[in-house]
């Protein structure tokens, strides 16, 4: 934009308080060229913005210590930040603009809709409505149906039967070497495994999870949520926007921690990364859990608590631990509508297939890496290694390799689990624990890069070494208690 | 010479995606929670003979960030050197959403105030007087419904109005 088309808004203030005659002087000061006016960049200056004031720096050097001098006396003449000052001089504006342009409503009816609205936010309505969502959305829906119905049509009768027997014969008949047929079809083969746990296991989950998430989502049902567990959250250091991460993060804890940038401050990004990979198990994880723990009620009742209870003290403690102001929260509520279908659909099929994009190769790449690790002895000796913990958590020693596939992938491990469990192996009381281990074990590879990614190396690694802790802590402890009390679940 | 740009602004759950599509023809997720438009998704738009590139930024509350957000948002305004900036704003919340427009007209930017969600508005039985607020304003408004396509014809005449001027 030219320099001359410096635009009189209706907007200038022409009394002389403080605050007007700070900006007119910076404005004066200011020769540099800047893409906002040189009103806005003052303006932007008094309410301490760190990137405008870099700006004025390099453009502006000579009198940027002037300008400095400038914003530190307005500032010492109100005893409010001038941001708020700022902010509600504009709100005075908009009332004088707004006067006569908004024809208000006639009497309005309060309708379904915004009795139901109403009844989302309200704890006392609230928290029965939200216990009802998570029954039939995540346990009926995703866990039985999902978990349940699917996954045993798929694996059960589409890999087991026909998938898996058939591409076990084709490479039989293409190689004779047993290391490359076990790279294929072997006990962690690409296909036997990775594909098999990617399509037959993990997706239907996904898939289902997705669907659930965007017709919750659709309806307007988060933002609802939000305000309804802003106060909980504010106790773990968090606010209600985290809400979206968080129930996103039940479907996938990688996509979930991407998505941790929405929040405003560094303190709540990091709080929940680390819930995230912590305490927040992902759809794939909960269905195989589910599906494990499948009959065993008071088993279930055990997990779930111990979880809640991680996720809360965690919280808490990082809270407390952790410098810096508590959150604060402010988001829109749209009116709650019918779900569309296209859009739902839409929705669902993106996330599918930015899941499918970002999870299959890693798959595949987690069996090649495991048949090398199988190969050169490497993983064997990280099993004997990991079996020291594992029996500490009175678990018997053949879980350390659901451990081991668990770093890969956190749903692999659950799905071996799931494995281990079929073979008859678990008692109860060790269900139980190895579900709770596994829940609060190490993110899978993909969220340890993620939480890299988007939080730091020394970041990324403290959070993952704070889980791996805790996770075989609580596990331990876990154990000893229901050992101590002679628990049967 | 490149394409001249319009860059959508605006709070989170408004419609910037429904609207960029409308624009583009190319479609961006559309989603009511803040996160999916965290990407900033771009388009090539045409008006008759005019081509230009749409920019669709993820949402702003002010033009002071706090979000990571939002810095990319202002980013995109302060480096991309828009011909034309659509705020995007609720109809409903017409009171709330203001306190953006009043900082980008400050800041002397090339400003189409976008009233989206009319039909909404409707339903509740409010009326906005156009004429005042874009007199007040001294920026051009614009009515739309963005989901049904109703008045994307005048917001391309306005659109086109700038981007002859620049």
């Amino acid at each position: 934009m030219s320099g001359s088309l410096e635009m009189k808004t209706p907007l200038q203030d022409t009394g002389g308080s403080a605050l007007d005659r700070a900006v007119e002087q910076i404005e004066g000061l200011l020769a540099g060229r800047y893409v906002l006016s040189k009103r806005a960049i003052a303006r932007l200056l008094l309410q301490d913005d760190e990137q405008i004031r870099e700006m004025v720096k390099v453009r502006d050097a000579r009198a940027y210590e002037q300008v400095e001098r400038i914003v530190v006396a307005a500032r010492q003449s109100y005893s409010d930040p001038l941001d708020y000052v700022i902010a509600m001089r504009r709100q005075q504006e908009i009332n004088d603009l707004l006067q006569d342009v908004v024809e208000p409503a006639g009497a309005r009816k309060s309708s379904f809709a915004e009795t139901l609205s109403r009844w989302t936010m309200n704890p006392a309505t609230g928290i029965p409505i939200l216990l009802l969502v998570v029954y039939l959305g995540l346990y009926k829906f995703v866990g039985q149906f999902g978990a349940g119905t699917l996954v045993d049509f798929l694996e059960s009768h589409l890999f087991d039967r026909h998938i898996n027997p058939f591409l076990i014969e084709v490479v039989g008949k293409l190689t004779s070497q047993p290391a490359l047929r076990d790279l294929f079809v072997g006990e962690y083969g690409v296909f036997t495994l990775g594909l098999r746990y990617a399509v037959g296991i993990i997706l239907p989950i996904v898939a289902v999870f997705f669907l659930m998430f965007s017709v919750i989502e659709d309806v307007g049902y988060l933002p609802r949520l939000a305000l309804l567990i802003d106060r909980l959250f504010k106790r773990i250091g968090l606010s209600g926007r985290a809400v979206i991460p968080m129930v996103l993060g039940l479907g996938c804890d990688t996509m979930a921690t991407m998505v941790t940038r929405t929040l405003p401050t560094r303190r709540e990004r990091f709080i929940a990364t680390m819930l995230l990979a912590l305490a927040v198990p992902c759809s794939a994880q909960l269905g195989v859990i589910l599906a494990l723990l499948h009959g065993h009620r008071l088993a279930l009742a055990v997990w779930a608590g111990v979880i809640i209870a991680v996720f809360l003290f965690v919280g808490y403690l990082a809270s407390k631990l952790l410098p810096g102001t508590p959150p604060m929260f402010y988001m829109e509520v749209p009116p709650l509508r019918l779900p569309k279908i296209s859009n739902i659909l839409i929705k669902t099929y993106t996330r599918v297939v930015w899941y499918l994009k970002e999870i299959v190769p890693i798959f595949l790449v987690a069996s090649v890496l495991i048949w090398i690790g199988q190969e050169t002895g490497i993983f064997a000796w990280c099993i004997n290694l990991l079996k020291y913990p594992v029996r500490l958590m009175g678990l018997p020693p053949e879980a350390a390799s659901v451990f081991l596939l668990g770093f890969f992938r956190r749903d692999y491990g659950a799905a071996g689990l799931y494995d281990l469990n079929d073979a008859g192996v678990l008692t109860g009381v060790q269900l139980v624990v190895a579900s709770v281990a596994l829940t609060l074990f190490l993110p899978c590879i993909a969220q340890l890069l993620m939480n890299i990614k988007e939080r730091g190396i020394k970041t990324g690694l403290l959070i993952s070494g704070i889980t791996l802790l805790f996770s075989f802590g609580v596990a331990f402890s876990l154990n000893a208690v229901l050992q101590a009390v002679g628990a049967v679940l | 010479m490149s394409k001249p740009k319009v860059v959508l602004v605006g709070n989170p759950n408004v419609g910037k995606s429904v609207l960029f599509h409308n624009l583009t023809g190319v479609y961006a997720t559309v989603s009511n929670y803040p996160g999916t438009t965290v990407e900033v998704a771009r388009g090539v738009g045409r008006i008759g003979t005019q081509e230009f590139e749409v920019i669709d930024t993820p949402g702003m509350y002010a033009l002071m960030p706090i979000s990571e957000e939002e810095r990319v948002a202002r980013n995109i305004i302060l480096e991309e050197n828009p011909s034309v900036i659509l705020q995007v704003i609720d109809a409903k919340n017409l009171a709330r959403m203001l306190d953006l427009t009043l900082q980008l007209v400050e800041a002397g930017l090339p400003l189409i105030l976008v009233l989206n969600m009319m039909d909404e508005l409707r339903a509740l039985g409010t009326r906005i007087n156009i004429g005042i607020l874009e007199k007040r304003l001294r920026i051009p408004v614009v009515p739309v419904i963005a989901t049904d396509g109703e008045g994307m014809d005048l917001l391309q005449q306005r659109i086109l109005d700038y981007v002859g001027k620049s």
